[in-house]
């Protein structure tokens, strides 16, 4: 005999379904930058479950033109087969546009310690012409630095200098 | 992407003995080498040359691929393909940085390029013919890269083994696409399948040259090791690189075109046939069928921008001078 | 009953012309700018056209397969982008204009950009959900793009003697296509009523004053506005869209019907 359980209860277990999905899908690292994962990068907006019973991850790229956005829907729908969710759809959503403020404080201490110095908040204004950002040196703490370059090799990055311990590194940019 | 085995690096250096020995000491116990560091000279040399010819093989490798860019089958490929000829560039700007902090100048290291001094990675002299060789670049020429740069991750030279680590992440992305690009060549009709078995035959021997020729003796190459810059011989990459690509052209269905390739149990790798020596240094020395080109089309863009940066750089002087001058009325 | 589907059908016809030529100008645009690659002034630069084209490609996708969804006939986006034939592409004119030298591109480029940000900032806005998305990523990303070319409109102008010459013929060639980007053709017009489009010919005097406050830094001078020319809209082109089509589409044309 099945017990036909009660509304409380199918309330609960998709709750832990749905954490168990946000746990397989959030754990996907970031193609580019494995060292973060597209949790810690707010690229991963949202799991829910539909009517249907699918589990539908939302996330979100980071540039309009980003190579790595087709990868991480695949990797995340990977992920989720490989926790044992069968039925699953990964969406992905432009609004609101993702921005670098998403990204976890877990996040950006994983960045520092790959030698990536984490966006910084910036009182430049976006349209300030010939502005540059003061960023720290991931490797040696200084904060006497110059920008070699806006762009880096990838977008989201800028490429720095440390006058100090001379170290080039990468900013991942404000945006 | 696309270091190659280093060719003609000098090892010579004149130190005392005393200076030498410390350094070593500090090698051999697996210490980082950082800019502030003394260092031999021979060992800055080397480095300079190392990472220099490293970064110079970025920048002429954006002229293969980007070839294809107007041209690639899709807008998710074209959109992936200039991405990943902007983070070829975006690694040539690294890899120079890293090289300055040796005390070279960038300008230097460009004249040396343009001049003809300086070596690149000889695959770029091969021609990118067909959309199915950009696949066959990402998997063979980004995967030699790779064989060669994990290594370099430990590096005694501590920004350049650095800069390593990031720039492999971003490497194996691309190979990835590229292994894609051939995957769905594969999976297509019997015409994309000739193209990746043909881009695939014109690429293969050129990839396994990309690891210098066997070192035998060379001294400079064992100063090398002793200083800890290179870790692996030539030959020994070589092979981890062709154990890694055989089954994957495997998956592939395509056939690695050496009829002497065959699996050897004893050593628990595959023996290979004889690679082409003459024509590897025949390309090395400037007679591939792009030297000239690639040679020509950097320095066309050089003069092509020189009225470029003079603006900039005048615009800068005025800019400066504007704003001390402000400085003063306002004092 | 049959009057109200009509209507919709109308109207879905008009959003996926309104759709498809944005996503148009942002091909084409980007087509040009990949041709910069490997042959930018510095390697800087090289990154920085590289990643602006980058962008354009991206929001052109997201247009193309909204346009395709709206169209209904299973039309994705790379059946869009490169199976017409030259008089169905509706990029304005400048877009598909030569690159010339980097003057002719900058300037290009901050006409352009100059106009695209207002534009995407309105757009956010629209009744269409879709769009106002895409407008949202698209309008952070113009920002940076009209920033980094008023600053080289700047640096160009005020540099040199050469550099400033060469930038007052490139405003010269171009001035006569700035006119078309503020025409509200039927489709606009239907568009911006059921407040889904934007009204570009009010966004002229935004452009203007934008493009006038970084010449005026630049010592240089907006030409006299004489002949506008126009026609993208109607697929009336100048002779490089074929050409840029041709590289485009070569592999689709030659290979039909096939997966890359």
């Amino acid at each position: 005999m099945t017990r036909i359980p009660d509304k409380h209860a199918q309330h609960a277990s998709q709750q832990s379904l749905q954490q168990a999905a946000w746990a397989a899908a959030a754990a996907v690292p970031d193609p580019e930058i494995p060292v973060v994962t597209i949790a810690d990068l707010g690229i991963l907006r949202s799991i829910a479950l539909d009517e249907e019973g699918c589990i539908v991850a939302q996330v979100t790229p980071t540039y309009s033109g980003c190579p790595a956005t087709n990868l991480i829907q695949q990797m995340v729908l990977e992920a989720l087969h490989e926790a044992g969710f069968e039925n699953v759809r990964v969406e992905s959503v432009l609004s609101p546009a993702w921005t670098t403020d998403w990204i976890s404080s877990e996040g950006r201490k994983k960045l520092r310690q790959f030698g990536i110095a984490p966006p910084t908040e910036t009182s430049n204004s976006k349209r300030a012409l010939f502005g540059e950002t003061l960023v720290t040196c991931p490797h040696c703490g200084s904060g006497e630095t110059e920008r070699v370059s806006e762009f880096g090799s990838t977008p989201c990055k800028a490429l720095y200098r440390c006058l100090a311990c001379r170290e080039p590194f990468d900013y991942f940019k404000c945006h | 992407m696309y270091s190659q085995g280093l060719i003609g690096a000098d090892g010579q250096t004149h130190e005392d003995a005393a200076f030498l020995a410390a350094f070593q000491a500090r090698i051999d116990a697996e210490q980082k080498i950082e800019p502030n560091d003394p260092m031999p000279e021979g060992y800055r040399k080397t480095l300079v040359r190392q990472i220099s010819q490293h970064a110079h093989s970025e920048i002429i490798g954006m002229q293969p691929e980007g070839n294809w860019i107007s041209r690639a089958p899709s807008l998710r490929r074209k959109a992936a393909l200039l991405a990943k000829v902007q983070d070829e560039g975006g690694h040539g700007l690294y890899l120079y940085s890293a090289a300055e902090t040796l005390g070279v100048s960038r300008e230097e290291m460009t004249e040396q390029l343009l001049s003809g001094a300086a070596k690149y990675s000889s695959i770029f002299n091969y021609p990118a013919l067909t959309w199915a060789d950009i696949g066959a670049i990402g998997w063979l020429v980004d995967g030699a890269a790779i064989m060669n740069q994990i290594v370099l991750c430990r590096c005694s030279y501590g920004p350049y083994a650095r800069a390593m680590i990031r720039i492999c992440k971003e490497e194996s992305f691309h190979q990835r696409q590229g292994y894609e690009i051939m995957i769905a060549l594969c999976n297509g009709s019997k015409e994309q399948k000739e193209l990746a078995q043909d881009a695939l035959n014109r690429f293969w021997w050129p990839s396994l040259m990309m690891f210098g020729p066997p070192e035998g003796d060379s001294v400079h190459s064992n100063q090398s090791m002793i200083w800890k810059i290179k870790r692996f011989s030539n030959d020994d990459l070589r092979d981890k690189f062709i154990n890694a690509s055989v089954p994957q052209a495997e998956k592939l269905g395509l056939t690695i075109p050496d009829s002497d390739l065959k699996w050897n149990e004893a050593k628990q790798g595959y023996d290979h046939g004889e690679i082409d020596w003459d024509e590897f240094w025949r390309v090395v020395k400037g007679d591939g069928i792009c030297n000239r080109e690639r040679l020509k089309n950097r320095r066309r863009v050089d003069r092509d921008g020189a009225w470029v940066r003079e603006a900039a750089m005048a615009h800068a002087q005025k800019r400066r001078a504007r704003m001390a001058s402000a400085r003063i009325a306002a004092e | 009953m049959s009057g109200t589907c009509e209507t919709i059908m109308a109207s879905n016809q008009t959003l996926f012309s309104y759709v498809l030529r944005l996503a148009d100008d942002h091909l084409i645009l980007s087509q040009r700018l990949g041709e910069w690659c490997g042959e930018a002034p510095t390697l800087e630069e090289d990154l920085a056209l590289a990643n602006i084209a980058l962008d354009l490609i991206g929001q052109a996708r997201a247009l193309y397969a909204y346009a395709g969804q709206v169209e209904g006939k299973g039309r994705n986006e790379d059946q869009l982008a490169f199976m017409r034939y030259e008089r169905d592409y509706q990029n304005l004119l400048i877009t598909e204009q030569p690159n010339g030298d980097f003057a002719h591109t900058i300037v290009r480029q901050f006409f352009i950009s100059a106009y695209m940000d207002p534009f995407w900032r309105r757009m956010e806005s629209s009744k269409d959900e879709m769009l106002a998305a895409i407008a949202a990523k698209a309008s952070k990303e113009v920002t940076y793009h009209l920033r980094h070319t008023s600053e080289w409109v700047i640096r160009l102008g005020d540099g040199t003697r050469e550099s400033h010459e060469r930038m007052v013929e490139a405003l010269d060639d171009l001035m006569m296509f700035t006119g078309e980007l503020f025409e509200m053709d039927a489709v606009a017009q239907e568009m911006l009523q059921s407040g889904v489009g934007v009204d570009a010919s009010d966004l002229k005097a935004e452009w203007q004053h934008t493009v006038q406050t970084i010449l005026q830094e630049a010592t240089l001078e907006l030409p006299k506005a004489g002949h506008m020319q126009t026609g993208g809209r109607t697929g009336r082109h100048s002779e490089h869209l074929g050409h840029i089509l041709s590289e485009l589409q070569y592999m689709q044309r030659s290979f039909p019907g096939l997966t890359w």
